[in-house]
C-alpha cells in the first residue's frame, strides 16, 4: 500500500496487517541471525584487538610499540571506510571464502570487518578507564601479564565494556539493514525492495518499527547490565 | 648484611627536552623486622625509590638486595615470583572494585593456584587479623578509607610477605584512622616479624611507629639513624624543617586546647 494512492491512516493500519507481517517476520529472523553472529565475532575479536591496542604502547603493561603502531594504523585504515564501501570491498573476500558474494554469510564477513575495528577502539578506551594504580598493584603482587589482563583489567572494565558493546551492537544492527540492499536479505532488503522500489509504504513503516524496537531493546538491556554491575559494586 | 640493602641507586626520568635526575645514588640498609621510615618533601623521589625496590620502575643503575636476593638482577619471571614476597600498599589503596573484600584478599593466592579450601582458610585468617570479618562480602565501593587500607594491607598479607612497602599509605586518611592503620602495621610487624618500609611526608606517622628513619633530599639520603636521635638533633636542612614544623604543630594543638576555643 502506497501513500500515493492511500491516506496516511490507511497505510498506517496496513503496516500492522497480517499481509505485511507475513513477509516482515522472516526478514526479522534473518536480520537477528546476522546481527547475532556478527555481534559474537565482533565481541570476541574486538575485545582481543582492544586489549592488544591497550597493552602494547610504550609504557603499557606489555610494551611492543612497533606492533602497536602497525595495528593502530591498520585499524584506522579500516575505520576510514564507510560501511557501504566496506560491504563492496569484502564481497570478493566473501566469494573467495564462502563461494558466494551475497546472502547472510557474506553480510556477516562485511559486518565483522567493519565493526571489529570500531569496537576494538571502543574497548581500548573502556580499558583506559581502569586506573593505572590497580594494574600496578596487580603487578606488585607478582601477576603475569595474562593474569593482569584476565583477572584485573577485563573484570574491572566490565561495566564500560558493556556500554561500549551496546553502542557497537546498535551500529551492527544499522549496518545489517544497510547490507540488506546488497543482497544480504533481512529487514534492509524488505525496506529497499518494497518500501523504496515499489512504494509499499506500509512495509517501509513496518521495517522502521522493527528497527526501532530492536535498537531500543539493545540499548535498554545494555544500560540495565552496566548499571546493575555498577550498583553491585556500589560505584553508583 | 642487612635484610634490605640498597646501593648507589640511580634513576633519571628522561623527557623529550629535559632529563630529571630523581634518585642520585641512594644507599640504604634496613634490618630484618624493623619498621623503617623515610621522610622527604613532595617530589624528593620517595615514591620513585619504593617503586624501584620492587621494580615497578626500573632503576638505571645500582642494586637492591632483599633477603640475599638481588632484585635488580632478576629476569621478568623470577621478578614476578619474588614480588609475591614483597607486599606493597598505596595512598590510593588500588583495590579491585569489581571484587569483594574476600576476593581482593584471595587474589594473590589465586595467582599461586592455591587450592580453594586453603584459600578460604587463609583469607579467613587474614580477615580476622585486619578486623574485617563482617565485611568479607562487601565491595570496596562501600568501605571507608580506613577499611579500604585495611583490605589493602590484608591483600598483601595473604602471601605472608617478608617486606611491606608503604607509599604514603596513611596520607589520604584522617588522623584517627591513620593511627588505627599504623597500629595494625605495628601489630603485623610484631606478630609476624614483617619488615616494613614506610614512606611518607607525615613525620607524625614515622614518630608513631618507626624505630629507624632516613631523610631523603634531592634524590639522596642525607640523614639516617634512630628516630629518637634525629628528632633530638636533626643534622640536615630537610630534617630540621620537618622537625620544626612538627613541633610547632604540636604546640598549636596544646594552645588550642588550653584556650578552649
Ligand atoms: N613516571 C614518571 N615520569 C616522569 N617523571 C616522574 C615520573 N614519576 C615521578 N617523576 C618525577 O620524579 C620526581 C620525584 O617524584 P616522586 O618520586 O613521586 O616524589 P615523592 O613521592 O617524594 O613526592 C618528581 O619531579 C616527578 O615529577
Ligand atoms: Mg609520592
Amino acid at each position: 500500500m502506497s501513500l500515493r494512492s492511500n491516506t496516511l491512516w490507511e497505510v498506517l493500519k496496513s503496516a500492522f496487517s497480517q499481509r505485511v507481517w507475513e513477509q516482515v517476520w522472516p526478514a526479522v529472523g534473518d536480520t537477528l541471525y546476522m546481527v547475532a553472529v556478527s555481534a559474537l565475532i565482533t565481541l570476541v575479536l574486538g575485545v582481543i584487538l582492544g586489549v592488544l591496542l591497550y597493552i602494547t604502547p610504550r609504557g603499557g603493561i606489555c610494551p611492543a610499540p612497533w606492533f602497536n603502531r602497525v595495528a593502530g594504523t591498520i585499524v584506522n585504515c579500516l575505520r576510514s571506510l564507510p560501511q557501504m564501501i566496506m560491504i563492496i570491498v569484502t564481497l570478493p573476500l566473501a566469494r573467495a571464502v564462502l563461494g558466494k558474494g551475497y546472502g547472510s554469510g557474506a553480510c556477516i564477513i562485511a559486518l565483522a570487518a567493519s565493526c571489529t575495528p570500531m569496537f576494538g577502539r571502543m574497548a581500548e578506551s573502556a580499558l583506559t578507564e581502569v586506573s593505572k594504580g590497580k594494574l600496578e598493584a596487580a603487578k606488585a603482587m607478582g601477576s603475569s601479564t595474562l593474569q593482569i589482563i584476565f583477572m584485573v583489567l577485563l573484570p574491572e572494565a566490565l561495566a564500560s565494556l558493556t556500554r561500549a558493546f551496546t553502542t557497537a551492537l546498535i551500529a551492527i544492527v544499522s549496518m545489517t539493514a544497510l547490507a540488506g540492499s546488497f543482497g544480504a536479505g533481512g529487514i534492509g532488503d524488505i525496506a529497499v525492495r518494497y518500501g523504496f522500489q515499489r512504494f509499499q509504504h506500509d512495509m517501509l513503516i513496518a521495517t522502521v518499527l522493527v528497527l526501532i524496537v530492536i535498537v531500543q531493546i539493545i540499548q535498554v538491556a545494555g544500560d540495565v547490565v552496566s548499571r546493575t554491575l555498577l550498583k553491585k559494586w556500589k560505584l553508583i | 648484611m642487612s635484610f634490605i640493602e640498597i646501593k648507589d641507586l640511580h634513576k633519571t626520568f628522561a623527557d623529550k627536552n629535559k632529563s630529571n635526575l630523581v634518585l642520585n645514588g641512594i644507599d640504604l640498609s634496613v634490618e630484618k623486622g624493623d619498621i623503617f621510615g623515610i621522610v622527604g618533601f613532595s617530589g624528593a623521589g620517595k615514591s620513585t625509590l619504593v617503586r624501584c625496590i620492587n621494580r615497578l620502575e626500573e632503576p638505571d643503575s645500582g642494586s637492591v638486595v632483599i633477603g640475599g636476593v638481588d632484585i635488580t638482577a632478576l629476569s621478568k619471571k623470577e621478578l614476578a615470583l619474588e614480588r609475591r614476597k614483597i607486599g606493597m600498599i598505596f595512598q590510593s589503596f588500588n583495590l579491585f572494585e569489581s571484587k569483594t573484600v574476600w576476593q581482593n584478599i584471595a587474589y594473590p593466592l589465586r595467582l599461586e593456584k592455591m587450592k580453594k579450601k586453603d584459600i578460604e582458610a587463609r583469607v579467613s585468617e587474614v580477615l580476622s587479623l585486619i578486623g574485617l570479618e563482617d565485611k568479607r562480602n562487601a565491595y570496596p565501593g562501600e568501605l571507608s578509607g580506613g577499611q579500604k587500607q585495611r583490605v589493602g594491607i590484608g591483600r598483601t598479607l595473604a602471601n605472608s610477605p617478608d617486606v611491606i612497602l608503604c607509599d604514603e599509605a596513611t596520607s589520604a586518611l584522617d588522623p584517627q584512622t591513620t593511627i588505627s592503620v599504623l597500629d595494625l602495621l605495628k601489630e603485623i610487624n610484631q606478630k609476624l616479624g614483617v619488615t616494613i618500609l614506610l614512606i611518607t611526608h607525615e613525620l607524625e606517622a614515622i614518630k608513631y611507629i618507626c624505630r629507624n628513619m632516613a631523610v631523603i633530599e634531592n634524590g639522596v639520603i642525607i640523614e639516617q639513624g634512630l628516630v629518637s636521635g634525629i628528632f633530638q638533633n636533626p643534622n640536615s636542612k630537610t630534617g630540621k624543617i620537618f622537625i620544626d614544623v612538627y613541633s610547632s604543630f604540636q604546640n598549636k594543638e596544646y594552645y588550642g586546647e588550653g584556650e578552649g576555643i
